[in-house]
């Protein structure tokens, strides 16, 4: 049993920690409550009013014509698309992995997974390159297509297939006068919940922050998605880039206005965790685990 | 084949098969393809290896992610499984809001997570100005962001969107090892920073193993932090500091796509030795069942 | 209804490996065939040939008369009862039964119809609205067979469908499942490894071993007539006694010579196996049940065999004794791959000096462990096999 020193050193380990974490997020979400001369002579961790966060979402809101509001959508959008192809491709392809008989189906599972350990941001200039040839650049399709291909998806599902649905259900249906489609529709499918949500948050996730690959094909700033869309108004705003000092006048862009679109940009990724943890955990250790 | 004309499975997997090869497969032979030719399409052999090693933001930019991935790794290592540790054996309660605590800012990847840190590093109006200043010395943003703090501040950033995940994963494979054990260490005498140490720890070494391996091949491919310093630092931090940039630089402002192609390539090589020594050495995936 | 024909079945994997080897055995129709065997003699490969779900390699498969090679389990007229149960964990009772005939699109009320009567015979009609993982092990397995039974089918076929039972329903199920086979009459196919079970509800049983067919006879025969060492030590339990012995001949005609102990084999014994007489001044395996020995004490006459008691298990209608003899045991492969089927490893490593055998005394013996005893032999129904073949001699 624990002694008494030893539980509260750790208890304060912990706690420092959760300090260093959690503070950020909290001076984040309280910053766009107060003015930008607040920020320098209040408290940091202050609450300021919301008079102050309505003004800060006009400012924000006014923006370039609308073309916040205009990011986000982009970014669902861009989101939304690839994960719903991404979950259409990967759940049957898992499946078929885990329980197909055919040559070239190791090397597809061994391909699969080497490019999902490939950091994805190695390959973007060569996919740049690709979809110039394709003459795709500067339209949605050269983000969605390439947010697409989530071999982690295909893994996961493989995975979960694999270990978790016992072949002898699919004996069962066959046996019971399925085709093989009838199969995967009436049986494999309806099962696959639990790795239809993982699948759906990594992808968003992934899709949701990925920043490298829209900057590179996207060339009109009004096709961005949020993530560079931040970058854009980091570049106006006059705190840290003094040269835009009377732009920054000009379009009301302050610091509280940038936390505020950065607090904006995470709330659907945020929310996706939330509902997540658990299932992300059981998911991941679950199962990758060799038995 | 039991009256049937396709083998089983395959259509299934047929959808998948453009997206593999179109953003997986051809990618890579596209960037080999470039990076061993001229702007020709003459073969170029190594040439544009060499090329892009002489110049001189090649060697630093390396530099600068090599001290970046050293740091952020012994931090993930250390840091990381101390705490998974920490918090394994803690009550229930206590340790799921802690594992939440750490894993939250992971909400905050890519620009977002380097916007709420530029605030926190502008002693202006950070909440740990107290800390800038006596430990950084720094009284002015420019002073925190300056090129000696730059591998340290990206790989603690790094760090603070990605170790709650990490320590979620590590807590879940601690909670793969059987209770039974745990308490047969303990009968057997162990204290619990032995159990922690020479129990659980060789236990999960498959998953450091996974975690140093990913991390150092994502580490390699640093992009949008040192892009967005950059942009706040008024060319004080380089627009070339990391290699992925440097290709980036190389492809849209020189329209070396070669030149890029090679960068691409030294990347994907590191990315490439990674993946393997994952599915190799780790024995976390499988491909057969 | 119909009858089943595996005609020169074989199935050879990938790999070389010869699950099933040249199988010919023919399944009447409404018969209730057991195919038994230890792990991977190939029962299961065989009936899932007869699924559709293991591809046939060489020879024929016949459902009625209508070979089945190239049909898909959906076009066979077949039901399967999976070890597992395999019930799909997302649909209720009643969708779980329902699903085969939901697939093969019969009119909605005739599906309720079925599904009721299904659910009347096998005491499911509680259960109909909930999912499986709410149910016991017991009520999953009766879902399994409702799933069968709904469908009408040619054939049914069973692969070890009580194993997961604990022993009691095991017993329960066993009467249930033979009760409701001979009421609907369906051929059916039944795989397992439990002896117990293929005695118990077997019409005839087909005992298999590495891919090849050993004897197929009703249980009764199987027991009393078995073909080869491979069968007479599968067949009973506790097994068969099996010791090396020499005949000779001697006295009235032969005498068996077990380690020092000599049996004298009567005329009675010799007219039954008549085949012993030219195995005269040859070694042969002798197989004994343990049945057939008896505390001396307690028995009249017959000859005898002195041996230790090394354990006594006293199961009150019977007793079970252990006892060592000086004499050699039968080590034979069969006798391996018997013991190693029940996880045995320790057994006939090596040759001890004396065999260790078992009785089934009555539970009047006084014997007591560490004792000496005379145990009875009862020469009318010894087996004795050829030391090099394993055949029986008849």
């Amino acid at each position: 049993m624990l002694r008494l020193p030893a539980l509260t050193l750790r208890l304060a380990i912990l706690s420092a920690f959760a300090v260093f974490f959690a503070v950020p997020v909290l001076w984040l979400i309280l910053a766009p409550t107060k003015a930008d001369s607040a920020l320098v002579t209040a408290s940091p961790l202050s609450f300021g009013s919301f008079h102050q966060l309505s003004l800060a979402w006009h400012h924000l809101d006014r923006f370039s014509d609308h073309i916040y509001r205009r990011w986000i959508y982009n970014s669902l959008y861009y989101a939304l698309s690839a994960t719903a192809i991404t979950l259409a491709v990967s759940v049957p392809a898992g499946y078929g992995l885990a329980f197909g008989k055919f040559p070239g189906r190791r090397l597809l599972l061994s391909l699969t997974l080497v490019v999902m350990i490939i950091p994805a941001a190695a390959l973007v200039l060569p996919i740049f390159l690709e979809l110039n040839a394709m003459h795709l650049l500067g339209r949605s399709l050269s983000v969605i297509l390439p947010f697409s291909f989530f071999p982690f998806g295909v893994y996961l599902a493989y995975i979960y297939y694999a270990t978790a649905l016992p072949p002898g259900l699919l004996d069962a249906a066959r046996v019971d006068g399925c085709s093989e489609v009838q199969t995967f529709v009436r049986v494999a499918l309806p099962l696959a919940k639990p790795v239809v949500a993982l699948v759906f948050f990594f992808s968003f996730v992934a899709d949701w922050n990925n920043f490298f690959l829209p900057l590179t094909v996207l060339a009109d700033s009004n096709q961005y998605p949020i993530q560079v869309g931040l970058s854009d108004l980091l570049s106006s705003t006059p705190s840290f880039n003094p040269a835009q000092g009377g732009g920054g006048q000009t379009v009301d862009i302050f610091r509280p206005e940038l936390a505020l679109a950065t607090l904006i940009a995470i709330v659907p990724v945020a929310i996706v965790f939330l509902v997540s943890q658990r299932a992300l955990v059981r998911g991941l250790v679950g199962g990758a685990v060799k038995e | 084949m039991r009256g049937l004309r396709v083998p089983r499975g395959l259509p299934f997997v047929l959808p998948y098969l453009p997206f593999l090869i179109v953003f997986g497969i051809a990618p890579t032979i596209y960037a080999l393809d470039l990076a061993f030719t001229n702007a020709t399409g003459g073969w170029a052999w190594f040439h544009n290896f060499v090329r892009t090693f002489d110049d001189y933001r090649f060697v630093p930019a390396f530099k600068h992610i090599l001290l970046y991935t050293s740091v952020w790794l012994a931090m993930l290592v250390v840091i990381v499984v101390g705490l998974a540790l920490l918090l394994h054996g803690r009550a229930n309660r206590v340790s799921s809001t802690f594992r939440f605590i750490f894993y939250m800012p992971g909400a905050l990847a890519g620009a977002a997570s380097v916007l709420v840190w530029l605030f926190m590093l502008d002693p202006v109006v950070s909440p740990g100005r107290f800390l800038l200043q006596h430990v950084l010395g720094a009284t002015l943003f420019a002073q925190s962001i300056a090129p000696g703090n730059l591998p340290f501040i990206f790989a603690m950033i790094a760090f603070w969107t990605g170790a709650g995940g990490w320590i979620v994963v590590m807590y879940g494979a601690l909670n793969t090892i059987p209770h039974d054990l745990e308490e047969a260490a303990r009968i057997d005498g162990a204290s619990p920073i032995q159990i922690a140490l020479r129990l659980k720890l060789p236990l999960i070494r498959k998953w450091i193993a996974y975690m140093v391996i990913l991390s150092f091949a994502t580490g390699t491919q640093l992009f949008v932090e040192p892009q967005l310093v950059n942009e706040a630092s008024l060319g004080l931090v380089p627009d070339t500091w990391s290699p992925n940039q440097l290709a980036y630089q190389l492809a849209f402002r020189y329209a070396d796509f070669n030149g890029a192609a090679a960068i691409a390539v030294d990347l994907l090589f590191i990315g490439l030795v990674g993946a393997f020594l994952i599915v190799t050495r780790t024995g976390l995936f499988r491909t057969d069942d | 209804m119909a009858r089943v024909e595996f005609d020169d079945v074989s199935k050879v994997y990938d790999d070389g490996t010869r699950a099933v080897d040249r199988l010919d055995l023919e399944i009447a129709d409404g018969e209730f065939m057991v195919l038994v065997g230890p792990s991977g003699c190939g029962k299961t490969t065989a009936l899932r040939m007869v699924a559709g779900l293991e591809e046939i390699s060489d020879g024929t498969v016949r459902i009625g008369e209508r070979v089945v090679n190239g049909l898909t389990p959906k076009s066979r007229d077949i039901a399967m009862v999976f070890q597992s149960y395999a019930l799909y964990p997302h649909l209720t009772v009643r969708d779980n039964i329902a699903f085969p005939l939901k697939i093969a699109k019969l009119p909605k009320d005739e599906i309720g119809r079925r599904v009721d009567e299904a659910a009347r015979i096998l005491d499911l009609e509680p259960y109909l609205k909930r999912k499986p993982r709410q149910l016991s092990g017991g009520q999953r397995q009766r879902v399994a067979m409702g799933r069968a039974i709904v469908r009408q089918p040619a054939a049914f076929l069973m692969d070890e469908p009580l194993s997961n039972l604990d022993a009691k329903l095991r017993v329960q199920m066993r009467a249930d499942i033979k009760k409701i086979q001979s009421d609907i009459g369906t051929t059916t196919i039944y795989v397992t490894h439990d002896q117990v079970e293929a005695m118990t509800m077997g019409d005839r049983v087909a005992v298999m071993r590495k891919g090849e067919l050993q004897q197929v006879a009703p249980p009764q025969e199987l027991y009393d007539n078995p073909v080869n060492v491979f069968v007479a030590g599968f067949i009973g339990s506790p097994a068969m006694n099996m010791l090396e012995a020499r005949i000779d001949r001697g006295g009235e005609g032969l005498v068996a010579h077990v380690g020092d102990s000599e049996l004298a084999l009567d005329a009675e014994t010799l007219s039954r196996r008549p085949g012993l007489a030219s195995y005269a001044g040859r070694d042969v395996v002798l197989g004994i049940r343990p049945e057939d020995l008896e505390d001396a004490a307690l028995a009249n006459g017959g000859p005898r065999l002195r041996g230790r008691v090394e354990l006594r298990e006293a199961l009150g209608s019977e007793v079970l004794v252990h006892f060592a003899v000086a004499a050699r045991q039968a080590v034979t492969e069969e006798m391996r791959e018997l013991a190693e089927d029940i996880g045995d490893d320790r057994v006939l490593l090596d040759q001890p000096a004396e065999a260790s055998l078992v009785g089934r005394f009555s539970p009047r013996t006084q014997v007591r462990e560490n004792e000496l005893v005379e145990v009875s032999v009862d020469r009318r129904s010894l087996h004795f096999f050829d030391a090099q073949t394993g055949l029986a001699i008849g």
